[in-house]
């Protein structure tokens, strides 16, 4: 395309765009509703996602051993629940019984002269136990009856149930965010295709004079096509700074509410939503341009 | 040069409106197609700029049969063409030299080329003093003379006028027929499908005489049998 003709059919485009001033404002009144509850349903993903992050590793297995296996014995257990299939090596560590005593020495400086006593008297009643972290978690329930059932392990401690409900809940908040998106989506594009087709409609008369001078389908289509990428634009502009702002709002409110919970700044996820935004406000106007003038551009 | 080769047009409610219509119109003639209404006339004219497909037979122009033109190829096709409606259909919104200058632009041609050839177009149909001015502004035998301009625009070779002088008033309508009779001296194929008796009879030009969608006359020097 000519610069000249590119330069024309955006000029076209406003015009119209300006022209059916009370269609086009609600058009990127509605795609702009609808990027913004979007968005608001990924940030609170976003945010769900963070918090559980933070809820600390649930894809470990601590194995306690028995208290009265030898070093020997103890070093021979670590070789077999090693080979255990969901096992990762890289994560694997062992914690002897002097190193659990002083991690709850340190945990609780206020037991200080019973930790020492113990040390004395040389009554360890820590045992030795192994910190595995598993990689399947559809698998963890295999290894944990394995382990529990190994010759000198005393106890599995597993938070597996929870890890698994909480996998659940991820998938199902993502599953019901991707149908936000395409109701939304949907929602959106059936809004711009009427309004372009009401600009179609007021220029019918000027399309027709177009084919009959020979214009192409994409002459006579771009202006129309702009007009729809221009409502996605302006809609998504508006619905990131709306967005900002309520975020910003919402942000402060629950801080100083419940200290408990991480919320994801905006400033680190302001990037990706306004790209996102962009790209369905765009790709919005762009689908619901080429649906709305199909019939109209027959040979 | 234009040839219909037994064309039927039925449309989908079952009216036959062409049928069986041989005819051949060579380059650089003349052309009246008269015919009372629903005799075909617009049917033919849509077939001929590929508005409509025909049911069978084949229209050839230029050696470009249209029945097997692939749509994409037809803005190309209507672009060999120059088209004059009894309406006009002008843009209310652009001024004379727009209304002219846009036919060029569908085509690409560089703004130089508008700007070079616009005025002389005018000139042809006398509305230079017209530039500027929006359809509104102008009486029906000019606007009907900006249509022609525009038709003109590409320098097409056949000129296809339905109804030209339908809505203008009778001393402009001679202006129009006189316009076309020019714009035929200047070798171009031009095709008047009018109800006007009076010029037909007046120009004595060739005269198709289209009924119930069949040639039913065609000489030159014809008449306008009612």
């Amino acid at each position: 395309m000519s610069r000249y003709r590119f330069r024309n059919s955006f000029a076209q485009s406003i015009k119209s765009f300006f022209r059916h001033g009370a269609m086009s404002f609600a058009s990127v009144a509605v795609l702009m509703a609808c990027l913004t509850v979007l968005g608001a349903f990924g940030l609170l993903v976003e945010n769900i996602n963070t918090n559980i992050d933070t809820l600390g590793d649930l894809n470990k297995i601590v194995v306690f051993c028995d208290t009265s296996l030898t070093d020997e014995q103890i070093e021979e257990l670590e070789i077999q629940v090693r080979k255990l299939n969901n096992v990762e090596e890289d994560n694997f560590v062992r914690i002897t019984k002097q190193q659990a005593m002083e991690e709850e020495r340190a945990k609780y400086p206020q037991f200080k002269a019973l930790f020492d006593e113990m040390e004395e008297r040389g009554d360890n009643p820590y045992p030795d136990c192994f910190e595995i972290t598993y990689e399947n978690n559809e698998a963890v329930s295999t290894l944990k009856y394995q382990l529990e059932h190994m010759d000198g392990v005393s106890k599995v401690k597993c938070r597996d149930d929870l890890a698994s409900k909480i996998d659940r809940l991820k998938s199902g908040v993502t599953f019901i965010f991707g149908a936000f998106l395409v109701i939304l989506f949907i929602v959106s594009l059936f809004v711009i295709i009427n309004t372009i087709k009401l600009a179609v409609f007021a220029r019918i008369k000027e399309i027709s004079i177009m084919r009959y001078v020979g214009a192409t389908k994409a002459f006579i289509a771009i202006p129309f096509i702009f007009e729809g990428i221009l409502i996605g634009v302006i809609s998504s502009g508006i619905a990131y700074f709306v967005e900002w702002y309520v975020y910003s709002y919402a942000t402060k409110s629950i801080v100083s509410n419940y200290s408990l919970i991480t919320v994801v700044p905006f400033s680190s996820i302001n990037g990706t939503l306004f790209i996102s935004f962009l790209i369905v406000g765009v790709f919005a106007g762009i689908v619901g341009s080429v649906i709305s003038l199909g019939k109209y551009l027959k040979a | 040069m234009i040839e219909f080769r037994n064309v039927c047009k039925k449309y989908p409610n079952g009216t036959l409106a062409l049928d069986n219509v041989n005819l051949t119109i060579g380059d650089g003639e003349f052309v009246f197609i008269v015919g009372q209404s629903g005799a075909g006339k617009s049917t033919m004219l849509k077939t001929l700029f590929r508005e409509e497909r025909v049911s069978s037979g084949e229209i050839i122009v230029d050696n470009m049969n249209l029945s097997k033109l692939p749509n994409r190829k037809i803005p190309y096709y209507r672009r060999k063409l120059g088209i004059v409606f009894q309406d006009f259909r002008l843009f209310s919104d652009k001024t004379v030299y727009e209304n002219v200058a846009f036919a060029m632009q569908v085509i690409g041609e560089s703004n130089q080329s508008i700007r070079r050839r616009v005025p002389t177009i005018l000139s042809i149909v006398g509305l230079q003093d017209k530039v500027n001015s929006f359809p509104n502004e102008l009486s029906g035998g000019e606007q009907q003379r900006v249509a022609l301009a525009r038709a003109l625009a590409n320098n097409p070779s056949i000129i296809i006028a339905d109804e030209p002088t339908g809505n203008v008033d009778p001393k402009m309508s001679l202006d129009i027929m006189n316009l076309l009779i020019k714009i035929h001296k200047r070798g171009k194929t031009v095709i008047v499908v009018t109800h006007e008796k009076a010029f037909v009879d007046y120009f004595q030009q060739r005269v198709i005489t289209i009924g119930d969608g069949k040639v039913i006359d065609d000489r030159v020097g014809g008449m306008f049998d009612e």
